[in-house]
């Protein structure tokens, strides 16, 4: 085999590499980076300039250069502290069921008969399919404390009825659970996917031994897991705030008393939810920036944690 | 499997599942239910519809245009699909087939994408679309939802796991690699391209903000619109929301039920890891 | 990305000098009439539908298209559209955003683009108070077209259940303090829902709780808060106290629509506008009645108006001219004969309230309107917030105010202040 056909050449040196394959790699990528160059990086970029300005990008308005006021403004929010430990609830809250209840349920499953195991598993995918607004609609029906069935359960048992959304110490666990509940299913299947590629000659050999079924789940399925429920855990701390945006701005925008808001939400209803362009682009970028030092600490955390079978 | 060695436990598994079976699926049925529930049944809470009526689907389609929202909803869905999958497909392509300068950097500049928050890139884009005359068509729709992050990375780490020998005895034969691009690899990733079309069908059919801001008429938009359209300041007309909120889900249960086995299959295949 | 920074320069460029509209925009000569109504499946399309069909039956030659924005929306939607050339040549407008609309939107006063004898035969025929609320330094920014006042709705079987008489509704905040506690603990349920706080009420309601207390949010020229001075504090510190026994419950938006159109409530204090929704729920369930907003003591009720204006927004003169046309003919006698009778809100032309050819049979059949019509006379506009951090001033101004009747603390002066001062920042010095 000679130098230029190998398939996965070695980095010799930037030149050399260059001139060995020059333009294929750029061909097949030249359709994702366009668009991302264009709907994406552009006007990120030109976010970031609009972040430092007060205008509302329309002709005849002066454009006023502020420096760094739009932060400042941001960040002196009074709502700001509540609505970051909202966040933090958001992300706790989901972990059980992005994260813990999947991984049950994946495990649960992955020994029964594979009718039930397809059936269990295809009905809780269900709520991923259901769009979002029609999701929150139908449950603000099931919870409504004058005529939500959930709430004549809970009389026709004796109990007063929940407010479910309209109290503050309940309407953000309500939220939860909603962004929750649609993705239940989903990440089962993704530790399902996990689960069944781990060799079943590890699993028949350690019950040969005389495991029980929680030996062979906690010294052989965990760790083994342990790449995908990190995974998991990196999509719900980087993704939960905007699971949870629809639901929050279709049932609650973000109360009573801010109790619902997160860090996404409330940058939304002072930036994007206005017409300033100055805040809104603050906005994105301040979360933009957050949430991608948050990725790179999970990321390297993730290297020298995770346990690897190969 | 081993279902027969798995004796001690065999009814915890059931005792866990079918109530969360269960939950999953009461909302989707209540929606339906009371879909066909007439308006001074409304509030009713029986589990089925007493005296089940289309009334509420008569009059959520007389009030919107609902068949008009639902085939733009389907071309938006299918052609935005297709042209992630195709762009996801070259891309992972370039990145698994060849190293090249600024790879690891162009990876990186990819998957941050998933982290730029939607509203920060919509009003620019929707001035773009704007200027190029597209508002009221479904191009302005499709053109900033053809490339995915996501469909990126997942193709990149469903092609590592891919046999090296079997791309390079296919190039020792001769094969450029386009050739082998789609005679060797695509077909050998049926499960994860499957996989990722219905994921990404999923978003697309339910994406609702971008859509939102582009509605200049019923005839134009697409159906999440509709269903906002039913939550009204003044309180919600709730037959009818149930109505159109199920034809909305419908399209895409039907053809999650027919496929489901497939559907289940190819995401355990695919090897999410 | 190279493509996308020229792209960008250029865009960049071409906003630099002021073009009325772009090409494609010239060709399409369809008037834009952007409507929060149309966005909502229901009565309030149905019937703006049929004003635009009427209008296009009466003036062939004009062509509308009604463009349908969620009210959420609307203001930065009608900004995206401006710098992409394609913006509203009429726009309806909640008065909140009037002054944004004149200062930043380059909306147009009619002074300057009506023949002067037109524009006051037209408006000479409207309630004077109506017309005023869409002024600005004695310009006419906002031509008042939906129109609403603050009405305490009540539901009479409640009353009864508690032993009150509701032909003798509370009139001051004394009497609905006590009434709403009696039918609390008569029936468990809440005795007060307000649309005062929550994320779509914005501030007129409060602002017109805080004037009849006595207090401004604003002051006179629009460059001062006011809304943490003793009269507001006021004002909050009774809600405050109603909102502590139970009785006064921090339920708002379409759910406390919901739960008073349930039956679920005993007073609701809200815009005429949710009248239909409150009487499609109480029909064969329960009877709604309605009287005007409380007072403070003996202090003068200041009700306040909520609702919008059309907003001329077009440079062009002969689109000016069409538009003209469509904004006449949406506030003319049938206009407000529809808009009172198929959608509930205010008529603003006493010509039609009294014509037997318009509303007078119709108001006849339907009182409710009565206490909404008695307010009319004494309406006072809420004044639009200066600036472009408007909005931004409104939600921190009742976030706060939501704070100091529903959170724990009582001490509500320096909370109040906190919010006074932060919001005083982003106003306009």
């Amino acid at each position: 085999m000679s130098e230029t056909t190998m398939p996965f050449p070695r980095r010799a040196g930037l030149l050399s590499a260059i001139l060995r394959q020059p333009l294929a790699p750029w061909l097949y990528l030249a359709p994702a980076l366009v668009a991302l160059a264009v709907w994406i990086y552009g006007p990120l970029g030109y976010a970031l300039w609009l972040s430092f300005h007060e205008w509302n990008m329309l002709p005849f308005a002066p454009i006023r250069s502020v420096g760094t006021l739009n932060y400042e403004r941001l960040i002196d929010l009074p709502e700001m502290a509540q609505a970051l430990r909202n966040t933090l609830w958001y992300l706790l809250g989901l972990l059980p069921l992005t994260v813990a209840l999947p991984v049950a349920a994946a495990i649960l499953t992955q020994d029964l008969a594979p009718r039930w195991r397809n059936l269990y598993r295809g009905l809780i995918f269900v709520p991923l399919i259901i769009a979002p607004v029609a999701a929150a609609a139908v449950w603000r029906w099931l919870l409504d404390p004058g005529f939500g069935l959930v709430n004549m359960a809970i009389q026709a048992l004796g109990f007063y009825p929940v407010r479910f959304l309209q109290s503050p110490d309940l309407a953000i666990w309500t939220i939860v659970w909603i962004t929750g509940w649609k993705l239940i299913g989903f990440s089962t299947l993704i530790v399902s996917a996990s689960l069944a590629n781990i060799n079943p000659a590890l699993i028949e050999a350690a019950r040969l031994d005389g495991a029980t079924e929680w030996q062979v789940t906690r010294r052989i399925r965990l760790p083994l897991l342990s790449p995908v429920i990190f995974l998991l855990v990196l999509l719900t701390i980087l993704l939960g705030a905007q699971w949870s945006f629809t639901y929050i701005h279709v049932l609650t925008q973000g109360g009573p008393l801010g109790s619902s808001n997160n860090i996404y939400y409330l940058l939304w209803q002072f930036g994007f939810g206005s017409l300033a362009a100055g805040w809104a682009s603050a906005a994105g970028i301040l979360l933009f920036a957050g949430f991608g030092v948050v990725a790179a600490g999970l990321l390297w955390l993730m290297n020298r944690v995770t346990f690897h079978d190969n | 499997m081993t279902t027969k060695t798995a004796t001690g436990r065999g009814w915890v598994p059931h005792a866990v599942m079918i109530p969360l079976a269960i939950v999953s699926i009461f909302p989707v049925w209540w929606m339906f239910v009371t879909s066909l529930r007439p308006e001074n049944d409304i509030y009713s809470s029986l589990p089925w519809p007493g005296s089940p009526t289309l009334d509420n689907y008569t009059y959520a389609m007389d009030s919107i245009a609902v068949w008009p929202m639902l085939r733009n909803t389907a071309i938006y869905a299918v052609t935005s699909t297709l042209a992630q999958m195709l762009t996801a497909v070259l891309a992972a392509w370039a990145f698994v087939r060849w190293r090249f300068p600024l790879d690891k950097l162009l990876f990186a500049l990819i998957a941050l994408t998933w982290l730029v928050p939607f509203q920060v890139v919509m009003i620019p884009n929707y001035i773009l679309v704007s200027r190029l005359g597209l508002v009221d068509n479904l191009l302005a729709l499709l053109l900033p939802n053809m490339v995915s992050a996501f469909a990126i990375l997942l193709l990149v780490q469903s092609m590592r796991s891919f046999p090296t020998e079997v791309i390079e005895a296919a190039e020792m034969d001769g094969a450029g690699h386009w050739r082998v691009l789609w005679r060797v690899v695509v077909p050998n990733l049926r499960a994860p391209l499957a996989a990722l079309a219905i994921l990404l069908f999923i978003s697309t059919w339910n994406d609702y903000f971008w859509p939102l801001l582009l509605t200049r008429s019923e005839n134009s938009t697409v159906i999440q619109i509709g269903i906002q359209m039913f939550l009204t300041e003044e309180g919600n007309q709730w037959g009818p929301l149930m109505a159109i909120s199920s034809l909305a889900c419908l399209p895409v249960l039907a053809i999650y039920i027919a496929l489901q086995r497939q559907v289940i299959d190819s995401f355990v295949k695919a090897g999410m890891r | 990305m190279l493509d996308r920074r020229t792209l960008l320069v250029s865009a960049l460029a071409a906003t630099a000098t002021f073009r009325p509209r772009s090409l494609l925009a010239q060709q399409q000569d369809a008037l834009r009439f952007y409507n929060y109504n149309l966005a909502s499946a229901g009565i309030g399309a149905e019937a703006t539908r049929k004003m635009l069909d009427a209008f296009a039956g009466a003036h062939p030659q004009r062509a509308v298209e009604g463009v349908p924005v969620p009210v959420s929306e609307l203001m930065g939607r009608i900004q995206a559209d401006m710098v992409a050339g394609i913006g509203p040549d009429v726009a309806q407008l909640a008065f909140s955003g009037l002054a944004y609309a004149r200062d930043y939107l380059g909306a147009v006063a009619l002074e300057d683009a009506v023949p002067q004898e037109e524009l006051d035969a037209h408006l000479s025929g409207m309630v004077a108070n109506g017309v005023r609320l869409g002024q600005l330094d004695g310009k006419t920014y906002g031509l008042a077209y939906v129109f609403s006042t603050p009405v305490l709705f009540y539901n009479a079987d409640l009353f009864r259940a508690a032993g009150l008489d509701p032909d003798a509704p509370p009139t001051n905040w004394e009497e609905v303090h006590a009434a709403a506690i009696a039918i609390h603990q008569a029936t468990g349920k809440p005795g007060l829902l307000t649309g005062i706080f929550g994320n779509t009420a914005g501030d007129w309601l409060f602002q017109g709780v805080i004037r009849s207390a006595g207090g401004r949010v604003l002051s006179e020229d629009r460059s001062t808060l006011m809304f943490a001075e003793p009269e507001a504090l006021e004002a909050l510190t009774i809600l405050r106290r109603l909102a502590q026994t139970g009785a006064y419950e921090a339920v708002f938006d379409f759910a406390a629509i919901e739960a008073m159109a349930a039956g679920n409530g005993g007073m609701y204090l809200q815009t005429s506008a949710v009248q239909n929704t409150l009487l499609r729920g109480a029909e064969g369930n329960w009877e709604l009645r309605a009287t005007t907003m409380p007072s403070f003591g003996d202090l003068p009720v200041r009700p306040t108006n909520s609702g919008s204006a059309l907003v001329l927004m077009t440079r062009d003169p002969a689109r000016q001219r069409a538009a003209w046309d469509l904004m006449r003919f949406l506030t003319s006698d049938w206009a407000y004969t529809v808009i009172t009778s198929e959608i509930g809100y205010l008529p603003l032309r006493p010509n039609a309230i009294e014509s037997e050819e318009f509303l007078a049979p119709w108001i006849r059949e339907n009182p409710l309107i009565l206490p909404n019509l008695a307010q009319l006379e004494r309406l006072e506009p809420a004044m639009p917030h200066a600036g472009p951090n408007y909005s931004q001033i409104v939600q921190t101004m009742v976030n706060a105010a939501e704070r100091a009747v529903f959170g724990p603390s009582d001490d509500i002066a320096p909370l109040m202040a906190d919010a006074q001062r932060r919001a005083q920042a982003l106003m306009p010095s």
